[in-house]
């Protein structure tokens, strides 16, 4: 099964390169990786220079991976997981590697480290104890958080896996695009 | 319907020059502190922390509280003209949500704010008039002309009782004063309930009787303590911030939940050293008894306290055996049943009971004996001969299952383990909704309610027995889902439909004298009237039943007041318009009073409201007639005065002292406000029932109840009342599931509040939460082919209604099986659908639903029998049969609604 693939639309938009945002529907973002009552759905996503994370062979069920995307800054703390079930935008053979930041959207709480693979649930958070549902982009399961954990585009070339955009507002961002000292 | 969720790429900031404005949650008892930055749209404030209204550089770091996530922000009017709104829990709170913490509920605030160009733009925005069955709209004028013409027409021709209102209780001081001064002073109706019950009185009698003022802790006490008995509730769940900003930053202590699911915070609770007790919906009372009789037989209780602190057979007496025993706190502390008793007399009476037996409660709990006896030594056996600091919190789990008794024998419980009136030992209601109730302009008319114990014991009404019985020609609705929300919901809303859409007598035109011939027709032949306002068109009370449906103003659109689960009166800023003509409760009450004549209606503002309501408050633990007379020294309005103490507000009653002896932590804690203007200054109350702190001698307009250094009882003293199983054993052996039939019960969930009409109209919640659900155990769901995410029926055809029996004259005829044996009972049918989630964090052999989604409400398989003492629903012991019918789309979807379980901890 070839599930890595990009769509046009979405390779367009990432070989442009260059630091930006498109709104695209999940079946292109994700092509082949959701459930067809998904494909029609849209996300705003931000494109980001592509990053390097892992090699797809050497990523066993259970393991996770953390890395910093989009930037190299404490806003930018993400974990890779294999779940070893399927899950709405994954990558591998069987669709079952995800990313999202580390960061809780409730208040900012790191939640590096606290995942349930049984349930495929990251968290509780340290802080107020949220959890989010790592086989449905992000979304609340438990908890206080006021928008899904962002989750982060992954695309494979060959046995590379590479970040390469961003679902959702970061915490502590106005806009995923822009830092008071990049300002 | 509801757009479809897509994270939001963006969210803008506030420039500096935003206007903000103090405000509270709407949503539930916690009433955290917010803020609402307002400016015209096309603009927006940038990154630097000069260069916005939040003073702060983006991105913020963590527990910064100033991320306005894309769900707090919002487009709303502000004088017709679009304007951006943010509402965010108020970052610079050192009360409730210090620092900015919130829930999800309260975080997507600004989601509920009318945008015409938003999910919001459903609102109510004209008054509308049923015409050949269809609403048109219909001027302000002409709607009140038509109440006031069939009001008038059916309290003249068939009395006080046949004219009603049933209404929300907690939108507001200044709605809450409006609709007590119509429906007590003005029409003087018995025929009157509030929003989650069949009529007024208490809602937890058996705490009330023993003294205990049901909200006299302060969230302090809940981080103080250091064990915590939590009964029929998760705080973590349903009031948010008392768990994560005040109970868990007590650690180390521990926490024992009691209720037939384990949820998030039963699963902190056990991992954090405390206990979760898995109890059989309706059993709490036999709970109850056995750990009572676990800690006498130990000499656990804290005797010191008991002397100082419970009334003996002496102080029992002050007071009683005299007069009428004609109310029912009267009655029922008399009563020889449940009657008061001292403590040498309680101990006999609970060790002759054979349901507080260690193995006979475990068996009819459910709960296996050594948790039992765990809890016993947690809340209860002293360490180093020093007792336990132990708090007691319950919510509707406790007493809507079994009023009279498990709240009785819940502070009983309470009372014996020392708890009641000392700092982190506290005895308290952790809520619902907040407390928007103050002042009563009159008392209700219980003298001429319908309804009778036997003896000469009256009761308030069963407006909703009252309806089925044909005695309501006309019904007022205000704010409430009222259907869905009573017991045996789909048999009230046939009720309904033959009072009205089947009456023969409807309007056929909107002109007001031919409309108001058509309605008094519909009265006068047995049918009803209704009136329904709402800010949203409820289902189906306004979209299919109501005659007149009026639009209401809310949160945002006017300056109002309310108190929190602490007694924490705040100021609920106007920062929006209303959509359309919407009105806000007290104007159009005051609309339809003065048409029908009725005196001292002519309020300019909300604030004239308030301050008029004030006085009428000055007896009750909500008493802010303090603030409105130090308002007027200083030549201030009340509502100004609220609003310059801001999120912290104050907490009632309220106190006037010239020389305070309150300490700077009390009074930061507690709220204060004093002007150059007048001498002394108005203090807050934290907590009640607290015999060390200094409250001088009353000053001013100030009024010291007893209960706020004693307890609320003639004696100052607690109370311990018997509470014997066999009063409800009947009604619970007849409703126990049988053979493939299950307890079916119901809750708030964490993501949702009330009937979801904001939530129905986000997004985000609605992808999360896109319909009923229900929890059934694997066991139960194996055992008829359920999974996760199939669609699910849920019905009985034994739905037990009590009809009649309004007036009881012999001893036990207000028994079930009384009541049963004189044909008082009859069975009706009740069912909903829901997606099944398939989870082992449920007891077996009970499901759980949302208690309060419209399109299928968990209270159609529910009982319409009320306690007999209290007449309170058992809103939480419904039962019925569960089956598969089909496969529900969330089975097939990564994008809407969550099967994970909600304990990982």
């Amino acid at each position: 099964m070839d599930v890595q693939t990009p769509c046009v639309n979405r390779r367009q938009f990432l070989l442009a390169g260059a630091v930006s945002a498109m709104t695209v529907t999940l079946g292109s973002l994700f092509k082949g990786r959701v459930f067809a009552a998904d494909e029609h759905k849209t996300a705003t996503v931000y494109g980001f220079e592509k990053k390097w994370i892992a090699k797809l062979s050497e990523i066993k069920t259970g393991d996770t991976i953390v890395f910093l995307f989009p930037r190299e800054d404490a806003h930018s703390l993400c974990t890779l997981y294999k779940l070893g079930v399927r899950a709405g935008g994954g990558i591998g053979p069987d669709q079952d590697i995800v990313a999202f930041s580390d960061l809780c959207t409730h208040m900012g709480g790191l939640l590096r480290g606290n995942v349930d693979f049984k349930s495929a649930v990251a968290g509780p958070c340290p802080m107020h104890l949220t959890t989010f549902d790592l086989r449905r982009h992000g979304m609340v399961v438990s908890g206080q958080a006021t928008q899904n954990l962002p989750q982060i585009v992954l695309e494979t070339d060959g046995n590379d896996v590479f970040a390469a955009g961003v679902v959702g507002l970061l915490y502590g961002h106005h806009n995923n695009m822009e830092r008071r000292d990049r300002a | 319907m509801t757009a479809k969720y897509e994270p939001k790429d963006h969210v803008p900031l506030p420039p500096k020059d935003a206007s903000v404005h103090t405000t509270a949650c709407d949503y539930c008892i916690v009433g955290c502190g917010y803020k609402a930055f307002v400016w015209p749209k096309g603009r927006e404030g940038g990154p630097g922390k000069a260069e916005n209204a939040l003073g702060i550089d983006f991105p913020v770091p963590a527990l910064s509280g100033r991320w306005p996530s894309p769900n707090q922000h919002n487009e709303c009017l502000v004088g017709g003209k679009k304007h951006n709104v943010i509402v965010l829990p108020d970052p610079d709170a050192t009360v409730v949500n210090r620092g900015g913490n919130h829930s999800i509920r309260g975080g997507c605030l600004a989601q509920k704010v009318y945008n015409p160009d938003g999910p919001t733009a459903d609102r109510l925005k004209t008054p509308q008039i049923r015409v050949n069955g269809t609403l048109v709209p219909v001027s302000w004028d002409a709607a009140f002309d038509i109440m006031a013409g069939v009001s008038r027409h059916v309290l003249s021709n068939f009395g006080e009782s046949a004219w009603a209102m049933k209404t929300y209780s907690y939108q507001y001081f200044e709605n809450t004063y409006a609709i007590s001064k119509l429906a007590f002073e003005s029409i003087q109706t018995p025929a009157y309930s509030e929003h989650d019950k069949p009529g007024p009185g208490n809602d937890t009698a058996g705490v009330d009787d023993s003294g205990i003022v049901t909200f006299s802790a302060s969230y302090h006490d809940w981080e103080q303590a250091a064990v915590l008995f939590i009964s029929g509730t998760d705080p973590y769940e349903t009031k948010t911030i008392i768990f994560t900003e005040w109970m868990m930053k007590g650690a180390p202590n521990k926490i024992i939940m009691v209720n037939p699911r384990r949820t998030a915070g039963a699963a902190y609770a056990e991992k954090t050293g405390g206990l979760y007790l898995p109890i059989i919906p309706g059993t709490d009372t036999i709970l109850h008894l056995a750990l009572a009789r676990i800690i006498l037989e130990n000499g656990w209780e804290d005797r010191e306290f008991i002397d100082h602190w419970i009334a003996t057979k002496w102080e029992i007496d002050s007071g009683f055996g005299r007069g009428p025993r004609n109310t029912p706190v009267e009655w029922r502390t008399t009563w020889d049943k449940i009657g008061v008793t001292d403590f040498a007399a309680y101990k006999e009476w609970l060790l002759a009971q054979p349901y507080s037996d260690l193995n006979t409660a475990a068996q009819l709990t459910g709960i296996p004996a050594k948790k039992i006896r765990a809890t016993a030594e947690l809340i209860a056996k002293p360490i180093g001969g020093v007792h336990p600091k132990t708090s007691f919190g319950f919510e509707k789990g406790n007493y809507w299952s079994n009023n009279y008794l498990n709240t009785a024998s819940f502070a009983a419980l309470a009372l014996l383990c020392g708890a009641g009136n000392r700092p982190g030992r506290v005895i308290s209601r952790l809520g619902g909704h907040q407390r928007g109730w103050a002042s009563n302009a009159a008392s209700y008319p219980r003298i001429q309610s319908p309804n009778k114990y036997q003896g000469r014991r009256k009761q308030e009404i069963d407006l909703d027995r009252w309806v089925e019985a044909g005695h309501v020609r006309f019904a007022y609705v205000i704010g409430t889902t009222w259907l869905q929300a009573m017991a045996a919901s789909q048999e009230l809303a046939r009720t309904f439909q033959k009072l009205t859409r089947d009456n023969p007598h409807q309007v056929s035109s909107s002109d007001a004298s031919s409309a108001v011939d058509a309605l008094k027709k519909r009265a006068d032949s047995g049918g009803m009237v209704v009136v329904h306002q709402d800010i949203y068109p409820v289902d189906p009370i306004a979209t299919e039943y109501a005659d007149l449906v009026l639009p209401a103003a809310t949160w945002g659109e006017e300056d109002f007041s309310r108190a929190n689960g602490e007694r924490r009166i705040r100021l609920y800023s106007k920062f929006c318009d209303a959509p359309g003509e919407a009105k806000p409760d007290w104007w159009i009450i005051s609309g339809f009073a003065r048409k029908m004549g009725f005196k001292d209606y002519d309020w300019k503002d909300s604030n004239q409201v308030f301050e008029e309501g004030a006085r009428f408050s000055r007896g009750g633990v909500l008493n802010y007639h303090p603030l409105v007379w130090y308002a007027k020294q200083i030549g201030m309005r009340g509502h100004d005065v609220l609003r310059a103490m801001g999120t912290r507000g104050i907490q009632g009653p309220v106190r006037f002292r010239e020389k305070p002896t309150e300490n700077a932590e009390y009074l930061d804690y507690a709220g204060f406000f004093s002007s150059p203007k007048r001498r002394g200054m108005i203090v807050g109350t934290k907590r009640l029932h607290d015999p060390d702190h200094d409250f001088g001698a009353p000053e001013g307009p100030t009024v010291h109840q007893k209960w706020l250094s004693a307890f609320g009882s003639h004696s100052g003293k607690a109370l311990l009342h018997k509470t014997p199983w066999d009063l409800y054993s009947d009604f619970f052996e007849r409703i126990t599931p049988r053979e493939d039939e299950l307890w079916v019960t119901s809750g708030r969930i964490n993501e949702r509040w009330q009937s979801a009409f904001d939530d129905s109209r986000r997004p985000y919640i609605m992808q999360r939460w896109p319909g009923q659900f229900v929890e059934v155990h694997s066991e139960d769901a194996q055992k008829r082919g359920i999974e996760s995410g199939d669609e699910v029926l849920i019905w009985s055809d034994d739905v037990l209604i009590q009809t009649g029996g309004f007036v009881a004259t012999k001893d036990g005829e207000m028994t079930y099986t009384e009541l049963e044996k004189a044909g008082r009972i009859r069975i009706g049918h009740g069912e909903f659908k829901g997606v099944a989630i398939v989870t082992d964090d449920i007891r077996p052999g009970v499901v759980f639903a949302d208690f309060l989604w419209p399109a299928a409400p968990a209270n159609s398989v529910v009982h319409r029998v009320p306690d007999p003492i209290t007449l309170r629903y058992r809103f939480k012991l419904g039962k019925g049969r569960i089956k598969k019918i089909g496969e529900s789309p969330y089975k097939k979807t990564f994008d809407e609604m969550s099967f994970a379980p909600r304990t990982v901890m």
